[in-house]
């Protein structure tokens, strides 16, 4: 049986120049590999588990019953009103498309730029992406007033209204943007996982599991030559899906700067919204798959040189996310534009300050320690900066949209707004609807992409192989 | 199982072709190119992970794959931007946004995601589609060690329709390779059909799912006479009351609401303002019920209105009245109505000089002088021949210089213009408000040259008119 095999490296997290590193540890078979992963799924789950969907899946029900509410009632339970109309449900859609970012960036671009140490993550960083699309979706489905008309926006040919959607506008490309994200994700997340259902399928002791995954596998059976289809419609689809994933917040941001409001209309905004995407996603895969290599002992395939990994692009998109915020202040300043630079005057030091400085401690201070390697290396240290990210993501979207229309052109229009206990416990309730749809995943299917992983350690035992280093690629039985 | 020999299983299963199994990628490399040297073409590996180079080692040839996906992405991008196009520009053109009806810029957005939709869909679709899946029924899987196939083994794999198929040498040659086992294939016995619960299942669900389409479909084509089923009442239902309801919030009972006192509606100043009635309609309120009373006739009773105020003055001192016969029906007896009690205004509204003058003269002369004369005797060049051909039904215009008409206020002169009297219809349509208060500045400054008396020459003139 083929071993990757290091007695000597640990830490990973070292480079040694000359040789790859190693992103499989702990003396790891490919059957022990595919253990290591699949039992999660057939053993009992950790009390971990329990906790977080016994508490994720009451929450979620919260979230259906004020949506319930909202549908019977109105608009008027949240706290949106005159000029703030876009309030907490467009800031929680903003924030929840970022977050899925995280997963597609890892499995199409990092893909096509050859980064192995994504295979630990991606499945697991797609899933999130999947459910963080869900949440958003439904924000911009609940706000339309009369959800149920929400079909609307879809071009059909309508006998009623004898009319077609509006395409010069960017709340339709949103709409279109979010819809194609949501299905490619999906679909590319499905694709990623049919060699692992099968993987399951194979492992399944009684029929009703196996009869289960093997129709989710489709009857997958490793063949060189599905391989090799399946590996051109995975690069194809990594290709299809960079630009895709770089567009969809491109769009989003479209929403905002197409405007007029001073603080909305700018182009800065397509891409200060894709490296906050990049960053908010970093942040929540980070927030998630510390405790999951913890809970399901997945630390040999989700190793130290991942997060290390992870937690430098959150300190280079932070970074970048920083620079965003000073080049908005350059530009209100330099365009001499008084109601650009009052409406940026009024972010950091108008009613709304103290939401701008949790911005940015958060997002532009707390990821600088990762350029400490302790912080970087460290799981409760990354987890608690993790934390602080997507907290400071969620009043970043929170500060662009409230702050700029609740003061704009008119004083006398002026407003403050104030969110209602509707408001907070749709928040606190999409947060319900993902956690109740990653548990589910965790418990139910591959949370690492195990086939990706062994063609990794595959390549790793070939080059070192190759190298001679003497690390064994032994052999037995 | 290694063992069966070619003619025991000629007849019941049939053979499919050899697996030997593998427990290193590199093992599997080395058999696959060993086989396809010996000539051997419709081989296969089966592995846990793609290996590298098996391609290569087996012979596989490269997929049409990405030409699916470039035509599918062609197809998204065109199938956005004429679905644009025709849905914004040529089937429901509006103006929006100030963008053109064919706003190619902002179409952008939409081709590029349908473009990515439909290169992505049709990717996955295809690829499943060109390997043969879904496919549940494989001969492979009856074998529990290819089990491992997903998980750490890799097997090579030598079907029996190769042309240079032989049974003994495909083993031979296999076992040659250092696998872990080498086993025959054999026809899978059991039935390829899906289990009858499970498609009994899937069946139902499906029907299920069309329930919902159907009843709508039904409700939107069939004809009812139960009434509408609302799922969201949206607008049709609301808590409101309409403009000829009654209620009992206003003791009135009234829904609609009446206008505070003194509102004037926008576009109706004409209604309110004296300039335009030429008399003031708070003051005229205020001076009793006869105004109120004629307005609820107004409403009431059209008769009333048609002629509210006949003229008493009927006798002209001027001219030679012919015989008055009054022949339109219903005027005689109302004829007697009394002259309306209105605040007139005594005052020219607007500004009194030269140019105002020369407008009256002006529009006197066009619109008034035919009939009254262009010194406002009531001697108009119609009149004139009327008389002449002694036209019965003709009533003699009105002097100017009656006593009446002379006694009459600025404003009951320019009511007069403005409604008409008598025969006389009103000019509101022909005239402006300003150049009927020009007209009755006209007239007055007839009245008083037709009128004059020696004092109102100047005292150093007189001379002159007395020697004339």
């Amino acid at each position: 049986m083929a071993t990757i095999a290091s007695n000597k490296v640990i830490d990973n997290t070292i480079d040694t120049p000359g040789r790859r590193t190693q992103l499989v540890t702990g003396n790891q078979t490919y059957g022990s590999l595919t253990h290591m992963v699949a039992r999660i799924s057939e053993e009992a789950q950790p009390l971990a588990w329990w906790v977080t969907f016994l508490l994720a899946v009451p929450t979620l029900g919260m979230f259906g019953g004020l949506i319930v509410y909202l549908f019977l009632t109105g608009v008027g339970v949240w706290g949106n009103m005159s000029p703030v109309f876009w309030a907490w449900p467009i800031v929680n859609f903003v924030f929840w498309v970022g977050i899925g970012h995280a997963g597609t960036l890892i499995s199409a671009i990092l893909f096509l730029f050859r980064q192995n140490w994504r295979t630990g993550i991606n499945r697991a960083a797609e899933a999130m992406t999947i459910f963080a699309v869900v949440c958003a979706g439904t924000f911009p489905g609940i706000h339309v007033g009369r959800a149920w008309l929400a079909f609307w926006l879809t071009p059909y040919p309508s006998l009623n209204l004898w009319m077609w959607p509006q395409f010069r506008s960017p709340l339709l490309w949103d709409v279109f943007a979010v819809g194609t994200y949501a299905s490619v994700s999906l679909v590319f997340w499905y694709m990623g996982m049919i060699p692992d259902l099968a993987t399951f399928r194979d492992r399944s002791t009684n029929k009703f599991r196996r009869m289960v995954y093997g129709i989710l596998s489709l009857g997958w059976s490793g063949s060189s030559r599905h391989w090799m289809r399946y590996e051109k419609a995975y690069s194809l689809l990594a290709a299809l899906a960079t630009p895709l994933v770089l567009s969809v917040h491109t769009v989003v941001s479209f929403d905002f700067a197409v405007s007029q409001l001073p603080g909305w209309h700018t182009t800065i905004f397509p891409p200060y919204f894709v490296a906050g995407a990049i960053f908010s996603g970093f942040g929540m895969v980070v927030t998630l798959l510390v405790p999951v290599r913890a809970i399901y002992k997945l630390k040999d395939v989700i190793t130290l040189r991942h997060l290390d990994n992870m937690n430098k692009i959150i300190l280079a998109t932070g970074s970048l996310v920083g620079l965003a915020y000073a080049t908005e202040f350059f530009m209100a300043w330099y365009s001499k534009n008084p109601y650009e630079v009052f409406a940026f005057w009024n972010r950091a030091f108008g009613p709304y300050w103290w939401a701008y400085w949790i911005m940015v401690s958060c997002n532009v201070i707390s990821p600088q320690l990762f350029w400490f390697k302790f912080f970087r290396t460290n799981a409760v240290a990354m987890w608690i900066v993790s934390i602080f990210v997507n907290i400071g993501m969620w009043f970043e979207r929170f500060v662009i949209t409230v702050t700029s229309l609740s003061r704009d052109f008119l004083p006398a229009s002026w407003g403050y707004f104030t969110p209602t206990w509707v408001d907070l416990g749709m928040l606190v309730g999409s947060f319900g609807l993902f956690f109740t749809l990653f548990s589910l995943f965790c418990r139910y299917l591959p949370i690492v992409a195990i086939a990706e992983v062994k063609g990794v350690m595959s390549q790793h035992a070939h080059a070192e192989h190759r190298h001679g280093h003497g690390h064994s690629h032994g052999q037995s039985h | 199982m290694s063992d069966h020999k070619p003619e025991k299983k000629a007849k019941p299963p049939r053979a499919f072709g050899w697996v030997a199994e593998y427990t290193d990628d590199s093992k599997l490399l080395e058999a696959a190119r060993k086989v396809r040297d010996s000539g051997y073409s419709r081989t296969d590996a089966f592995t846990p992970f793609p290996v590298h180079g098996i391609d290569e080692a087996l012979g596989i040839k490269a997929t049409v794959l990405p030409w699916f996906t470039l035509f599918a992405g062609a197809t998204g991008t065109s199938v956005a931007l004429l679905m644009q196009w025709w849905t914004n520009a040529y089937d429901y053109p509006y103006i929006i946004s100030g963008k053109p009806f064919a706003s190619w810029p902002a179409f952008i957005p939409v081709a590029f995601e349908l473009t990515i939709l439909f290169a992505a869909f049709t990717t996955v679709f295809a690829m499943l589609g060109l390997n043969g899946l879904p496919k549940f029924s494989n001969p492979l899987f009856t074998n529990p060690k290819f089990d491992r196939a997903t998980d750490d083994r890799f097997f090579l794999w030598v079907d029996s329709r190769d042309k240079y198929f032989n049974t003994d040498k495909v083993k031979s040659l296999l076992e040659s390779t250092e696998p872990v086992s080498v086993e025959e294939v054999r026809e899978d016995s059991s039935s390829p059909e899906i289990p009858k619960a499970i498609f009994t299942a899937i069946l139902s669900v499906i029907l299920l799912t069309l329930i919902p389409g159907a009843i709508l479909l039904r409700m939107r084509s069939a004809r009812s006479d139960a009434p509408r089923w609302h799922v969201f009442f949206d607008m049709d239902f609301q808590p409101k009351k309409k403009p000829q309801q009654t209620t009992t919030l206003f003791a009135d009972r009234r829904v609609q609401r009446q206008p505070v006192p003194g509102t004037i509606a926008r576009g109706e100043l004409d209604l309110a303002d004296p300039y335009y009635l030429g008399y003031d309609p708070d003051k005229t309120a205020a001076l009793g019920a006869a105004e109120a009373t004629r307005m609820v006739a107004f409403k009431v009773q059209d008769a009333v209105v048609q002629d509210p105020q006949p003229d008493p003055t009927a006798k002209v001192p001027v001219v030679d009245k012919p015989a008055d016969p009054q022949p339109v029906a219903g005027a005689g007896p109302a004829a007697a109505a009394a002259e309306p009690n209105y605040a007139w205004l005594t005052e020219f509204p607007i500004e009194v000089n030269d140019e105002l003058f020369a407008l009256g003269k002006k529009k006197f002369e066009i619109n008034c002088a035919v009939c009254h004369g262009f010194g406002g005797y009531g001697d108009g060049l119609v009149s004139q021949r009327a008389v002449n051909l002694v036209q019965t039904y003709w009533l003699q215009p009105t002097s100017m210089h009656s006593d009446n008409v002379q006694k009459q206020t600025i404003g009951r002169i320019y009511y007069t213009i403005t409604n008409g009297k008598g025969r006389m219809a009103g000019y509101a349509s022909s005239l402006s408000p300003r150049e009927r208060w020009a007209v009755v500045l006209y007239v007055r400054s007839l009245q008083r040259s037709q009128n004059a008396k020696i004092e109102d020459v100047p005292e150093s003139r007189r001379n002159e008119l007395s020697s004339k």
